[in-house]
């Protein structure tokens, strides 16, 4: 009865039972390691590939080897406002889907009880409705005829405007992404173990210190893998910030749709998309060790 | 460029008289047609149908070589084809399946195209498209012989820059980009892209929208300026550039889909768009104040065209549609549905007064020599800059 | 101290209930009203746009956005609209099918991944997250070359003929949707307490019964939440779709953005209110059956659905 070693049942020792433990662990990532390979591995390849070619004469991509598109991106820097508009739209947007989204995962994951799976049903049906249609209506939620004019009218002032707004647009966003971060976290919460809370506060601990020390350290997990999964595609978005923002922000995902759409220059695109995404993958690291920093961890498997 | 030739087109329509009791007469022969020919047809479930029933419509339809195929996979704008019209060649041709995907704007078919797509047979892009998609291979070269209706289509479209030899399209129906505004608050006609432009600057700061388009929004400075819309001259792009960056900052937005719900609530009075939404605005007790014009210095006329695809799955329900499409009557039925100009003088004999009559849907005469089509320009780098950076300053 | 609702609660670990402590801690009583009045606001603001929706959809006008008067009239329209059929039914045919799959592979390589040498994990999460990094168009795009490309070759070589259709797009959505299971259940995983598990293989329980009746009860949370965000991202995705499906395969989004090009009518509302209709009623009757049947099999009080997506403890 060893303890802290990986364990898979009866005749686990020796070389069979090594086997059969890799050959289980290799079953279990084969599908999934298969789709990245042939649907993500391959496609990026072939992106890398074009972004070292040139646009062909009606568009798309004409085979070159060349290091123009590139340069373009380094050279311009100044041209890099749509990114760090961008970069603020996201941020802005994560810190709102956590102010709103944790305090709602913690209540469905500790006050829910029996209704917690009706509560995350509820939370996800209103996005089996057109995401445009769900966007439109809040063109009409906050236009001039209800809330825009509303507010409006309070505040005394007839130039009011929510819609065009960068307020509009954080309103959207986090309307659009708000089950991307409660369902980590609710994820994480869930599992939480109460007596642990309980006895914080049976020993004296105030209400914010429980939170800080003992809530908080458990929902790490859900809180990084939720403000990943907000803050990454909330960096491509560019549909909300044109409907509810009027159009007037410029973000990277309108360059890139500018690029492969409407120039139809497939190169530019795909160098800035492979720029992008290096960025992108060093913010994401550096945000996942500077959050775990400190934390001992050790992937044991409950298998 | 046939502008002469279109004025001269329009100048013989507009003397040409509709009434309804003829529209009337020949959908009602079409109708006898249709229901005669489901009725002979209606045992079998698909493979060979040869011509339709007997039918005295004027529009006789040869039959298509080569039996035609049970299906035809369309690719298309969403709605933009009468679903009635839809109904009757299916009846009259045994076509079983016909199966209408929709596409949202050219660049998306362009780009399926171009990343490998394949399998539908007839689409419907704009004509400044149809110079590339050809040179790229994705059109079939089409073989008139099989398409008799073609002779109905008015020669002013025929031969035209985007298809000198017409075997790659066949003209849809066509319009203009110009000013929509909402006369109550403008209080006059506004009829010229300086107007627009003084509006914009001045009373109506903030009070402007223009359709989300590179191809339409440039039509504007250079007009005023007196260009070729489709310049791509370094000195003219630039001049134009310094009117954009004039108008950026009062704009209210760049919009192609909604542009008419600001209209509606009055948060925008002007609009550099198209006459899409025209007829519902004006139809609506609130917003019939809604004019559009085509502005005095010039502007984008635009054509939709039918295109077979080179790897058409079912070329002969394809030949079969696009010589259907074009008999008068269900073009004039087309126009009725779609709200826009159709390219056939025989079918401009059976549409209704009301929409012959709207400047906005068929241009006036007049205006005819000020429009130019549009040349696909989205490769030129120049253009791209300044759009981009047109649309940085929009608002600020 | 402890409030009521914790008290009322059976917690895990122990036979009863705790007893209930005398003192009232009236700063808790606030965190609860909060806490009831924050989740009842977001709810509210999640639902106003779908009220909106609804209400849009009894409007006279074709213009979507200007009450003009109340009439059923789309509905019917929306019902026999042959384009939109197709389209719903082409909706559910992908995402069904695709939220499985992905659940299935994403929660097995969450499991596996736990087994693998540390570079081999590090690979796969630098590959996870460059699968949420990647912008939709990029990614649309490369992937509709990578089949056309992949059919070419399959055809001249093999003269294997394949088309683009369902089966694209389910295994485009499939990219995204398996990341995304494989995010939530790695983070229901990490730091999951081991000692059941040692605890019943101590008691010679074999490692599928462990598996069945101790570890996957406490990720079944994980792994619904998975499912129902693959389903919804499938549902719901224009971009990839737009470039990989074929002739027949639209889905609903697709119908939906090029009806907006056209304008925004009123019929668009119908079906999304339909939809949400039948959503919504399949919901409660499948509660009021689930609760049905643990009442008479004398299951656990008030479980119904909600048992099947919650923790069982």
């Amino acid at each position: 009865m060893q303890s802290g070693t990986t364990r898979t049942g009866a005749g686990s020792d020796g070389l069979g039972g090594r086997i059969r433990s890799a050959l289980l662990t290799f079953v279990l990532i084969l599908p999934a390691g298969a789709w990245y390979l042939v649907l993500l591995v391959a496609p990026l390849v072939i992106i890398t590939i074009f972004s070292f070619g040139v646009r062909a004469k009606n568009g798309g991509y004409a085979p070159a080897f060349v290091l123009d598109n590139y340069g373009a991106i380094l050279g311009d820097l100044d041209k890099a406002a749509p990114f760090t508009t961008s970069l603020s739209m996201a941020i802005a947007g994560t810190i709102g889907c956590l102010l709103v989204g944790l305090p709602l995962a913690y209540f469905i994951a500790t006050r829910g009880g029996s209704r917690k799976g009706l509560f995350i049903l509820l939370l996800v049906i209103p996005f089996w409705t057109s995401f445009l249609i769900r966007t439109y209506s809040w063109l009409i939620v906050l236009g001039p005829e209800n809330l825009g004019g509303f507010v409006g009218d309070v505040i005394g002032d007839d130039s009011f405007r929510i819609l065009g707004t960068p307020l509009a647009v954080l309103i959207g966003l986090v309307y659009g992404y708000l089950p991307l971060m409660v369902f980590p976290l609710y994820v994480t919460l869930e599992r939480m173990d109460r007596t642990l809370v309980e006895a914080s506060k049976d020993l004296g601990a105030s209400r914010w210190a429980t939170f800080r020390q003992v809530t908080l350290p458990i929902a790490l997990p859900g809180l990084i893998t939720g403000s990943i999964l907000v803050f990454i595609p909330m960096m491509g978005e560019y549909v909300i910030p044109q409907i509810l923002g009027y159009g007037r922000i410029y973000l990277v995902g309108n360059a890139l749709v500018t690029d492969f759409l409407e120039a139809r220059n497939w190169p530019a695109g795909s160098a800035k998309a492979v720029v992008l995404i290096a960025v992108m993958m060093f913010t994401v690291t550096f945000y996942t060790w500077f959050v775990n920093r400190g934390r001992r961890g050790r992937e044991v498997s409950v298998l | 460029m046939a502008q002469r030739d279109l004025g001269e087109y329009l100048a013989r329509i507009s003397q040409n008289k509709v009434n309804r009791r003829s529209f009337l007469a020949a959908s009602g022969l079409v109708g006898t047609s249709a229901f005669l020919a489901a009725c002979s047809s209606s045992g079998s479930s698909g493979g060979a149908s040869a011509a339709p029933a007997a039918s005295a419509a004027p529009a006789a339809s040869a039959a298509p070589a080569g039996d035609i195929e049970d299906s035809l996979f369309m690719y298309n704008w969403s709605e933009y084809i009468n679903p009635d019209n839809i109904e009757t060649y299916k009846a009259e041709f045994g076509v079983n399946t016909f199966q209408y995907d929709i596409f949202s704007n050219n660049e998306e078919l362009i780009a399926k195209l171009q990343g490998g797509a394949s399998g539908y047979d007839i689409a419907a892009p704009t004509a400044e498209y149809v110079p590339g998609m050809v040179e790229e291979g994705f059109l079939a070269k089409l073989d008139l012989s099989r398409i008799p209706n073609q002779k109905y289509i008015d020669p002013a479209f025929l031969g035209l820059d985007w298809d000198p030899t017409n075997e790659y399209q066949l003209p849809k129906d066509f319009g203009t980009t110009g000013i929509l505004y909402r006369e109550k608050l403008t209080g006059k006609p506004v009829e010229s892209w300086r107007e627009l432009y003084d509006l914009t600057l001045g009373e109506f700061s903030g009070k402007t929208v223009f359709v989300d388009s590179m191809g339409d929004v440039f039509v504007m400075p250079l007009k005023m300026l007196g260009y070729s819309l489709n310049s791509v001259d370094k000195a003219e792009l630039e001049e134009a550039r310094k009117i954009l960056l004039d108008l950026a900052p009062h704009i209210l937005s760049l919009d192609s889909d909604t542009y008419q719900v600001k209209l509606s609530s009055e948060e925008a009075a002007l609009c550099l768009g198209w006459t899409g939404p025209l007829l519902e605005l004006r139809a609506n007790p609130d917003t019939a104040d809604t004019a559009y014009s085509v502005p005095t210095e010039g502007s984008l006329f635009w054509l939709d065209t039918w295109v077979m695809m080179a790897d058409a799955p079912h070329p002969n329900a394809s030949y079969a549609w696009l010589d259907y499409i074009h008999r008068p009557e269900i073009q004039a039925l087309e126009t009725e549905y779609n709200g826009y100009a159709t390219p056939s003088s025989e079918a401009r004999k059976l549409v209704s007064q009301e929409l012959l009559d709207d400047p906005a849907i068929f241009p006036p005469e007049s205006v005819m020599p000020l429009l130019e089509g549009a040349v696909d320009t989205s490769g030129n780098n120049q253009r791209l800059d300044i759009w981009a950076e047109f649309k940085q300053k929009i608002g600020s | 101290m402890t409030s009521p609702a914790i008290a009322a609660e059976p917690v895990a670990g122990t036979a009863t209930a705790r007893p209930r402590r005398p003192r009232v801690d009236r700063g808790s009583i606030v965190v609860e009203a909060w806490l009831r009045i924050q989740a009842g606001l977001v709810y509210a603001f999640l639902y106003l746009p779908i009220v909106i929706v609804v209400l849009f959809s009894f409007n006279a006008n074709r213009l979507a956005t200007i009450w003009t008067g109340f009439s059923l009239h789309w509905y019917p329209e929306a019902l026999s609209n042959s384009v939109v059929q197709n389209a719903l039914a082409n909706s559910f045919i992908v995402a069904i099918p695709n939220a499985v799959l992905a659940t299935l592979f994403g929660t097995m390589a969450a499991l596996g991944l736990q087994r693998v040498p540390r570079q081999v994990r590090i690979g796969f999460d630098v590959l996870t997250y460059i699968s949420i990094i990647v912008p939709e168009i990029v990614i649309a795009l490369a992937t509709l070359v990578l089949f056309a490309t992949g059919f070419g070759f399959l055809d001249e070589t093999f003269g294997f003929k394949l088309r683009f259709g369902h089966a694209t797009i389910i295994a485009a959505h499939m990219l995204f949707n398996t990341s995304l299971v494989l995010l939530l259940v790695r983070a229901r995983l990490t730091g999951m307490d081991r000692t059941l598990v040692d605890a019943s293989a101590d008691l010679f329980a074999t490692p599928w019964r462990t598996f069945r009746q101790i570890t996957f009860p406490q990720l079944l949370p994980a792994i619904m939440a998975g499912f129902l965000l693959a389903f919804t991202f499938s549902f719901d995705d224009f971009v990839i779709t737009t470039f990989t499906s074929g002739p027949g395969s639209s889905t609903l989004p697709l119908w939906i953005f090029g009806q907006v090009k056209r304008s925004v009518s009123p019929e668009t509302n119908a079906i999304a209110t339909i939809m949400l209709m039948f959503t919504l009623a399949m919901l409660f009757v499948g509660q009021f059956l689930l609760l049905r049947n643990s009442r008479r099999t004398q299951g656990r009080s008030g479980g119904g659905m909600a048992s099947m997506v919650a923790e069982q403890r």
